[in-house]
């Protein structure tokens, strides 16, 4: 092997679900005693890629290359015989069980085992990396950061040479961070190829060798770490300024106000102040878990306020909540539309029902082929295919279930809407006629549009407000250029009116 | 090398599931026979004289009908609860409790009419029984405790309070120290059909089965609790009463095991003792499944597994089958239909690995 030919190399590598390019063409170098950080948002399709090197998909198109050579990952087990591991975000450990017995579960040396020879092996193989854990301690009393450590020592154990961290950090402490940052550093420099997946700045430049980008299932800047300036370069780099499509904006006439927050805290979001009118679009961008999450859930009444106030179409929080009408009110179009806004098991009317259903009842009765009736006109007039409302919502593509929930909602005829990435995931034919429906929607309602992508929110939003560390940076409108150049410092933490 | 691989089906399978069902009851049958043979009783004799015990005369017929009364019951109510992922293991313990409100009214009460004293045991069962379900239901949603749990102990605790009336402040003084209740005063016993040995209570099953179905199907709560069986966060975001329905569902199922207890004392024993104690409410569970909670199917998996029970009191008697034998047979039917549902969902398939 030659110091030039990488340990992975992804060629052409694509791969779609239905309608959606999840990966296009992605082509990468994944280089022995190299960290290639892999930066994007979430939907862009890192787990995706990485769920192929993993074994758990087989791609469309395009091939892998182990060592210079071709190589077909049928399963987990195949990527696992080609030295590639990857430690999930979700632990696959047997709490009951010690440190020693877990690293070498599966990958017993004999019939008989030697606890002690176990014991120093890890020990020895703990020590060498810098992985700081006790092998006799039951997997169950550790906290988050050993856990993590021992998942790894898995993968040392078997010899791997490849791992890839899906967001480590996500479930660490600061201090617990750094350990890990040491570990890999010091897995690269023993000549394991790290690929760190992440959406945080701060750490993919503290630790990455080589950086690349993923935008909408697509490679689109790979960048060596020592180019990359500060944090709004490489936020600038991630969210993009390109315009995607060409989207016609007529300015709508604003009326009363239909959201109000202030002082609003709420988890780790903080002082939140906004207020929202009927006929604008009020974009919330920021890098993902900076409060966005808790700010959605709170204006949804999914999330009780802890202090500051909020009203909602002009009532307090309690009071509009306690009896929320099916209709004029509040729609929320969630990021997670299979797991919160469907019930996959159930049909279309069934789940056109989920909200309406007080709209579509008498007394204690359901009206439910009244219910059917309408369903099926609005997913004729959606265009939501399989165009059957018999069909289960398990049954179709995430853009026509997108699709069901956003005809679902608009009949309702909200005052007040609540997008969160709401053509994360789509085709762009699809993103199109979501974009169109949402600027019609001005008309008669107030849209808080939460989106992670910049594009997203410079071609539909009236004004732009910035969250990072769960605060509210700065609202502005959208045709204030200077500000709007500075959206990249503002997601990196850094404040609006400092110079750069 | 084949690999066989498990695919979900994106259609369901319709009319096959039918054939699934029967090849799960035959693999049941099988090894209930295997297990004969082994005990050296002749098998296929056995089974021959099982099923026809239990449906071969209408004695049996009628036999069956009478055991299949409190299973339903019972069966409808766990069946509610397991809709909405809540799992109710305590049809039993209910089903004490149910039979000691009854036999609480029939005793405080014996000079009323019959047409006072029967509607108001049957509320002292829903009341009895309805509380042994509200309990954890409460538990659950104020301390997070687990339902299964917390029923299942439950149960013991029900059939403990019954064995202590019985036993001591309930027991007939003319029972020559056996555990037992005074016999129930003619008003207090629900009636039998014309000239046929069955009860009245099995008009109250046909009216609250139906009543159950047309809840799950048309009504709103009903939907509710059908969504919210299918999605809990989904449930929460279209803002849905979750909590209440949860009480709701516990407190349904509890009476409706409190009226199969209710029956079971006025009717079939005419008051009450330990021996009405026999298992229905465990039954129950498996019934549920094995009609996937439908209501109407229920019923007719109620009478199956009463044929089960009312052919292995013949199997004893003839060929000396030890009565866990009927244990057995519940338990590997139930198994082999769950296993069966894997091939309802899924479709397996063959690919060549290179």
């Amino acid at each position: 092997m030659t110091p030039s030919t990488p340990a992975v190399g992804l060629r052409g590598i694509t791969k779609v679900f239905g309608s959606v390019r999840a990966n296009n063409a992605i082509s990468l170098d994944i280089h022995a005693g190299r960290i290639k950080a892999l930066l994007g948002e979430n939907g862009a399709g890192k787990s995706t890629l990485m769920s192929i090197l993993a074994g758990h998909y087989l791609p469309d198109a395009g091939e892998i290359l182990i060592d210079g050579r071709p190589c077909h990952l049928r399963s987990t087990k195949d990527a696992i015989k080609a030295g590639i591991g990857m430690v999930y975000q979700h632990f696959m450990l047997v709490e009951a069980m010690t440190v020693a017995e877990n690293v070498f579960l599966g990958q017993e040396p004999g019939f008989l085992l030697s606890p002690k020879a176990m014991r120093e092996q890890v020990r020895a193989l703990a020590g060498s990396f810098g992985l700081d854990v006790d092998p006799d301690a039951r997997v169950a009393d550790l906290s988050m950061g050993e856990k993590q450590r021992v998942e790894i020592l898995k993968l040392l154990q078997r010899e791997s040479r490849i791992l890839i961290f899906d967001e480590p950090t996500a479930v660490l402490t600061p201090q617990e961070s750094e350990q890990l940052f040491a570990a890999l550093r010091s897995m690269a420099a023993q000549g394991k190829a790290i690929v760190y997946i992440s959406h945080k700045l701060g750490e993919v430049m503290a630790l990455a060798d080589e950086i690349a980008i993923l935008r909408r299932g697509e490679v689109v800047d790979e960048v060596p770490a020592a180019e990359v300036h500060s944090q709004s370069d490489l936020a600038r780099r991630m969210v993009g300024r390109e315009v995607l499509l060409e989207v016609t904006r007529e300015p709508v006439e604003l009326r009363q106000n239909v959201l109000r927050l202030s002082g609003v805290r709420a988890g780790v979001m903080r002082d939140a102040s906004l207020s929202l009118r009927q006929g604008e679009i009020l974009a919330v961008v920021g890098v993902a878990g900076n409060g966005q999450k808790e700010l959605v859930e709170t204006v949804c009444g999914l999330r009780a306020p802890e202090a500051g106030e909020v009203s909602v179409l002009g009532k307090s929080w309690q009071a509009f909540f306690a009896d929320p009408s099916w209709q004029g009110g509040l729609s929320y179009i969630p990021e997670d539309r299979q797991g919160l806004a469907v019930c996959k098991g159930m049909d279309l009317v069934d789940n056109f029902l989920l909200t309406t259903r007080k709209g579509y009842s008498s007394t204690v009765w359901l009206q439910r082929d009244k219910a059917a009736a309408v369903a099926k006109e609005l997913v004729e007039q959606f265009k939501v295919s399989p165009p059957d409302v018999t069909s289960q919502a398990r049954q179709l593509s995430g853009g026509n279930l997108q699709k069901m929930v956003l005809a679902r909602e608009f009949h309702r005829r909200p005052r007040l809407i609540v997008a969160e990435q709401p053509t994360q995931g789509l085709d762009v034919s699809a993103i199109e006629e979501v974009w169109a429906t949402l600027l019609a929607a001005r008309e008669e309602a107030g849209i808080l549009l939460v989106t992670g992508d910049l594009s997203e929110a410079l071609a539909l939003a009236d004004r732009i407000a910035v969250m990072f560390g769960g605060e509210i940076v700065d609202i502005f409108p959208a045709d204030d250029r200077q500000r709007v150049d500075r959206i990249g410092q503002m997601m990196a933490g850094m404040k609006p009116d400092a110079e750069h | 090398m084949p690999v066989l691989s498990a695919v979900r089906r994106q259609e369901p399978l319709g009319w096959g599931s039918c054939l699934v069902f029967l090849a799960a009851l035959a693999l049941a049958f099988t090894v209930s026979g295997t297990l004969l043979a082994v005990q050296g009783k002749p098998a296929l004799q056995a089974l021959w004289l099982l099923v026809e015990s239990a449906f071969g005369s209408r004695y049996a017929l009628e036999d069956c009908l009478i055991k299949a009364v409190p299973i339903f019951l019972c069966s409808l109510g766990v069946g509610l609860t397991f809709r909405l992922q809540v799992w109710n293991i305590g049809a039993e313990g209910q089903f004490a409790l149910g039979a000691v409100g009854a036999t609480w009214a029939a005793l405080t009460f014996p000079g009323w009419p019959w047409y006072a004293l029967l509607p108001f045991m049957l509320l002292c069962a829903s009341a009895a029984g309805g509380l042994w379900g509200a309990i954890p239901a409460v538990l659950r949603l104020k301390l997070r405790a687990n339902e299964i749990i917390v029923t299942l102990m439950l149960n013991y605790v029900g059939i403990l309070i019954l064995d202590f009336l019985v036993y001591g402040v309930w027991k007939d003084p003319a029972s020559f120290g056996f555990p037992m209740t005074s016999e129930f005063v003619p008003a207090a016993v629900v009636a039998r059909i014309g000239d046929t040995r069955l009860n009245w209570g099995l008009l109250l099953c046909l009216a609250v089965g139906m009543l159950m179905s047309v809840f799950l199907r048309s009504t709103r709560l009903g939907f509710e609790l059908r969504a919210c069986g299918e999605n809990v966060r989904a449930a929460r975001y279209a803002r849905m009463p979750y909590s209440f329905l949860v009480v709701l569902v516990m407190v349904v199922s509890g009476a409706l095991a409190g009226w199969a207890g209710f029956l079971e004392a006025s009717a079939t024993l005419g008051r009450l003792q330990p021996s009405i104690m026999s298992g229905y409410g465990y039954t129950a569970i498996v019934v549920a499944w094995l009609a996937n909670l439908n209501p109407l199917v229920i019923a007719v998996a109620s009478f199956l597994l009463a044929g089960v029970r009312v052919g292995m009191e013949t199997l004893q008697l003839d060929l000396q089958v030890p009565a866990a034998f009927g244990g057995i047979m519940e338990g590997s039917i139930l198994l082999a239909v769950l296993a069966g549902g894997f091939f309802s969902r899924y479709r397996l398939h063959l690919r060549r690995a290179a």
